[in-house]
């Protein structure tokens, strides 16, 4: 079943790209929502039909390279089950965005390839198989980005290309020594010394980011469009937590990298509240913005604790459906003023689109942590994780991150606030641009409200997963 | 369907509807005095739970009567905006948000659960944001907005903190199931500060109190709202309803009467010296805030929670007075008043009661309430509270003087608002003439006039400190009364009080004078030095591709001579070796 799950996105999406001569763009678009949607239910079908006994449901093992030792090793566990789910609710609402007579069939092929190679992460249990997804959204990103994007998105894209294979050549060292040192390829199986643990670390930081390896991600994200700024953030960010999350969290020597990584991530997330004190750009804010999230996450992580890791499912989840929301809005606005720039977009948004513009504010409310909306419980548990320490830790450390989390959540509320005084309040000063929400956008982003206002007001759905009774089959 | 929605009366009706609810639910908890048989879930060192909102309603009775006064307050301020905002063009989104303010606040006092408390804490700030921000085309309303929206949730984060350490600490996120019995408390002294951060800026009070004057350009109704029943209510109630997580830290309990001192008196001088009666109005709901937390910090909650179900009426009585005086003649400032007691008769009985009330005279709510306040106070000045028997004395004494700065600004507003001559006409400007609200507007005040006097009934009458404050009361109302006979224009404002001391100026230059070089040095930096290893890993890369294309020369003759050098070497090497 998994095999199928990940083979229709993959096809259709190759389809696509094969036949976009043959097609509509509205056509394709449908079509890959439907590939999606597919790929959903059969991922729902595996989680519901899951066994107590094992730690993967629906596992599939098969030989591949047998003189390497790695196996198509695919399963959904209760870390990746989260992170799987968000993916194809993800992938659908960006085929659904694209059903518009101007879209390529081709770049609804490469949002299904990109799609399914994240699925594909998500679901390997080989380290190997793992790397190969991991490098296969890459290409595809690079095509969505420099293609599709605005002015000056080749050289962004390049950039984006070049950190993140130069973080997978470390990462696959240390795939590869860590392998060494234990029985098998399977993940689980892996024994990192100090050595690989850092350069997986490093590998996964280039493309979380973390602090100071994130250059890349405000260009990529300001000059994608708008499908490409959604699955950046929403998706490929959580190939660099879920990562962490699987490979560094269990390792042994977690120990040695652990404060590094709780600082770095503490820092930015204070780094990105004034970074985005100060931004034009919308798109660069909002990129700005995650990195800020995935701080909290990495800080999370960090902790080796089980609050840690639901906090670190939570956070990245729910950053993948707010940032998903944000930027969805933000397109909007791009598709409308053909630029994201706040002064140039203008004042009085609830006066010229009420719709849009109350989209938008619920979106920034929602990122900077408000409790009842899905951005609160992943910072919340963050707190909750630094303020217990956790095992690995000291508590010196533990709390400075805690203090400079709290002065990063003032940050946020200040740098949203003044967003929404700029753009969502003032005299309004109509523009030929505007318009309010159509109906694909409505359908869109109403769908990622919903799912912010449910996992917000029923945040159990989530965390029910780790209560600590039913974590021991974590791996 | 869309000729409903658009009735006003929708949004009341839902408001009404909320309100029966609630009423038939809180009404029966009003008298009950002790909760039965309840289980707590967790207990001291065990792990807490992860978070949910699961609703866990439960009423004390103390929070009964807040969240009927809330809910009454609110139906009655829809009933006044159809009035006041019905014409407004986007009445309908200020309705609904009103709606969801109450059902925020409804679930801050219903519930045991404390992150149902938070949600509804968090959400009442957005809401106020929101409503604050309603007129958002002027800046003076995105300011206090932003203001107001900053600095309460900049302190809410110590309510997070605050249930997280009571967490860790009992082991359950339920009020009930961690309310520590007698002597059992830990951790007393963080809680009680990190609550104490809380409320002193969802309450407006010092030194995070000037959101609560710069929110004034929203809309009246809204001010009504949140100075009488909800947001700043919602201070009170938790500081309240916290206390025996931290009725044993002396630590806690002085930091809050200091404060609430400091508070009390700073609101009440400043109202005594405003020229606008609604930021008058709102001084002296930061000024009866403080009085509140003092009989909180005197450890007697119940006065300071009755205190707030009074001031709750008559500030909300007074806000809407002021609302009407507005609509009759189009702004706040007390020079466009004066002479109105005549064409407003019913806004002025009204509003004559409400000062009244503020200024505690008998036999008003406001005089019994307070007498309890004065009373709780001048019990901990025995010492054998938390509280020290000085810090006591002085907070008992800075009451009494607020007291009399109370009585004397109630009357001064009275005074100026209602009595003497009306403005001089300005030439070239047609005077707007002053003429009664219509009934949606003016019902309500009958309503919570009535209410000023109903909530007496059954409050404990303590003849002592009653006398006394009566005569400071009267002392306070007499010497304005005395400065106005003698034809005094009652405004008094040297310069420092003028600019209220400026106690903003941290909020208003300091900390953005420190954000914003500090985000644009970061940005910079982020562009020009966190950026260097892959620039710098490009340029390595680019000379070493250099270097190795000047090898490349297309010059045969150059390839031929390098290729002979290298078998001569080879050779010699080759010879030598061997």
């Amino acid at each position: 079943v998994i095999v199928a799950a990940l083979a229709v996105p993959f096809a259709i999406g190759l389809l696509l790209i094969a036949g976009r001569a043959h097609l509509s763009g509205r056509m394709a678009a449908w079509l890959g929502a439907a590939a999606m949607t597919a790929s959903l239910a059969l991922y729902v079908v595996i989680w519901a039909g899951r066994d107590a006994g094992t730690y993967a449901a629906g596992a599939v093992d098969a030989p591949w390279i047998e003189p390497l030792g790695a196996r198509l090793q695919l399963g959904v566990t209760v870390i990746s089950w989260p992170f799987a789910l968000m993916t194809a609710f993800i992938g659908i609402l960006c085929c659904l965005w694209l059903v518009a007579t101007d879209t390529a069939p081709s770049l609804v092929g490469l949002v299904l390839v990109i799609s399914a190679s994240a699925l594909g992460v998500f679901s390997s249990l080989d380290a190997l198989l793992l790397f190969v997804f991991f490098e296969l959204a890459l290409i595809p990103m690079w095509f969505v980005i420099a293609w599709w994007g605005s002015a000056g998105s080749r050289r962004a894209a390049t950039r984006f290309l070049l950190f993140t294979v130069a973080g997978s050549a470390l990462l696959l060292v240390g795939i590869v020594i860590a392998s060494l040192h234990g029985s098998s390829l399977e993940i689980i199986n892996l024994r990192t010394t100090t050595v690989a643990a850092v350069l997986i670390t490093l590998g996964f930081a280039v493309k979380t980011p973390i602090v100071p390896l994130h250059t890349w991600l405000p260009d990529a994200h300001s000059a994608a469009p708008t499908v490409g700024s959604v699955l950046l953030a929403a998706v490929f960010l959580k190939l660099g937590t879920y990562g962490l999350l699987v490979f560094v969290a269990p390792s042994d020597h977690v120990a040695d990298i652990a404060p590094y990584l709780a600082i770095a991530g503490a820092i930015g997330i204070v780094w990105s509240g004034f970074a985005c004190y100060a931004q034009d750009d919308l798109k660069r804010l909002i990129a700005y913005s995650s990195i800020g999230h995935m701080g909290f996450v990495v800080f999370a992580i960090s902790t080796r604790s089980e609050v840690g890791l639901a906090a670190a499912v939570f956070g990245s989840v729910a950053h993948g459906l707010v940032t998903g929301l944000l930027f969805f809005a933000a397109g909007s606005l791009k598709d409308r003023f053909g630029t994201a720039s706040i002064a140039a977009i203008g004042r009085g948004l609830y006066g010229r689109m009420p719709w849009l513009a109350v989209t938008l504010v619920l979106a920034a409310v929602a990122s900077l942590g408000l409790p009842g909306l899905a951005g609160f419980w992943g910072e919340l548990l963050s707190l909750r994780a630094a303020y217990e320490v956790g095992e690995v830790l000291t508590k010196p450390v533990a709390w400075t991150g805690l203090g400079l989390a709290l002065l990063g959540i003032a940050l946020t509320t200040a740098y949203f606030v003044r967003a929404i005084r700029l753009l969502a309040q003032g005299e309004p000063v109509p523009h030929v641009g505007d318009r309010d929400l159509g109906r694909r956008e409505v359908v869109v982003m109403g769908a990622l409200v919903l799912a912010i206002v449910v996992l917000g007001l029923a945040p159990q759905l989530l965390l029910d997963l780790y209560e600590p009774t039913s974590i021991a089959v974590a791996p | 369907m869309r000729s409903v929605l658009r009735s006003h009366w929708l949004y009341v009706a839902l408001t009404a509807v909320l309100a029966i609810v609630v009423a038939v639910w809180a009404v029966p908890d009003l008298r009950e005095r002790s909760w039965f048989a309840y289980a707590p879930g967790g207990g001291p060192g065990l792990t807490p739970p992860l978070p949910s909102l699961s609703p866990d309603l439960f009423l004390f009775p103390a929070s009964a009567q807040i969240v009927l006064l809330a809910v009454g307050v609110c139906l009655l301020v829809q009933i006044y905006s159809t009035a006041y905002l019905g014409h407004h063009r986007r009445y309908r989104s200020y309705a609904l948000v009103i709606v969801l303010f109450l059902v925020a606040m409804i679930a801050v006092v219903g519930t045991t659960n404390l992150w149902v408390l938070l949600v509804g804490w968090e959400v009442m700030g957005l809401c106020s944001y929101l409503l604050i921000g309603h007129e958002w085309e002027t800046g003076e309303a995105r300011a206090g907005a932003a203001k107001a929206f900053l600095v309460t949730r900049i302190a809410d984060l110590g309510l997070v903190l605050a249930i997280l350490v009571i967490g860790e600490t009992y082991g359950t996120y339920d009020l009930i199931g961690a309310l520590p019995f007698e002597g059992e408390a830990r951790n007393t002294t963080a809680i009680g500060l990190l609550v104490l951060v809380a409320v002193v800026g969802k309450s407006a009070q010092f030194p995070l109190h000037s959101w609560l004057p710069d929110a004034m350009p929203g809309p009246t109704p809204i001010t009504a709202l949140i100075h009488a029943a909800t947001m700043v209510a919602a201070g009170v109630y938790l500081a309240a309803r916290m206390l025996p997580f931290y009725a044993d830290s002396a630590i806690a309990l002085t930091a809050m009467a200091v404060v609430a001192g400091i508070t009390m008196l700073m609101g009440a001088v400043f109202a005594l010296v405003q020229t606008d009666l609604k930021r008058a109005l709102a001084w002296s709901t930061v000024s009866q805030l403080a009085l509140m937390f003092a009989a909180v910090a005197a450890s007697d909650p119940e006065a300071g929670l009755d205190h707030l179900v009074a001031h709750g009426a008559f500030k909300a009585l007074l806000f809407l007075g002021c609302g009407c005086l507005m609509h009759a003649v189009g702004t706040s400032a007390l020079s466009a008043m004066g002479g109105l007691r005549r064409p407003m008769p019913v806004t002025f009985w009204t509003m004559t009661i409400g000062f009244a009330a503020l200024a505690g005279i008998v036999p008003t709510a406001g005089f019994f309430t307070k007498d309890s306040v004065l009373h709780a106070l001048r019990g901990a000045t025995d010492g054998d509270g938390a509280l020290a028997s000085g810090t006591a004395w002085t907070l008992l004494v800075v009451a009494l003087v607020t007291s009399f700065v109370t009585a004397a600004y109630a009357t001064r507003l009275w005074l100026l608002a209602f009595f003497g001559p009306a403005p001089a006409e300005q030439p070239g400007v047609v005077a707007p003439d002053p003429h009664e609200a219509p009934w949606a507007m003016t019902g309500p005040l009958v309503v919570l006039a009535v209410a000023t006097f109903a909530l007496s009934i059954g409050q404990p009458l303590h003849l002592g400190t009653g006398v006394l404050s009566t005569a400071v009361a009267v002392a306070g109302a007499g010497a304005v009364l005395l400065a106005w006979r003698r034809g005094s224009a009652l405004s008094w404002a040297p310069a420092p009080l003028a600019g209220e001391l400026g106690l903003d100026r941290p909020f208003t230059h300091w900390i953005p004078a420190l954000v914003r070089p500090v985000s644009r040095t970061v940005v910079d930096l982020d562009r020009d030095a966190v950026d260097v290893y892959p620039r710098g890993g490009a340029s390595a890369v680019g000379l070493v591709s250099r270097g190795l294309g000047l090898v490349q020369s297309r010059d045969v003759q150059r390839y031929a001579t390098v290729l002979a050098a290298g078998v001569l070497v080879l050779v010699v090497v080759g010879v030598v070796a061997s």
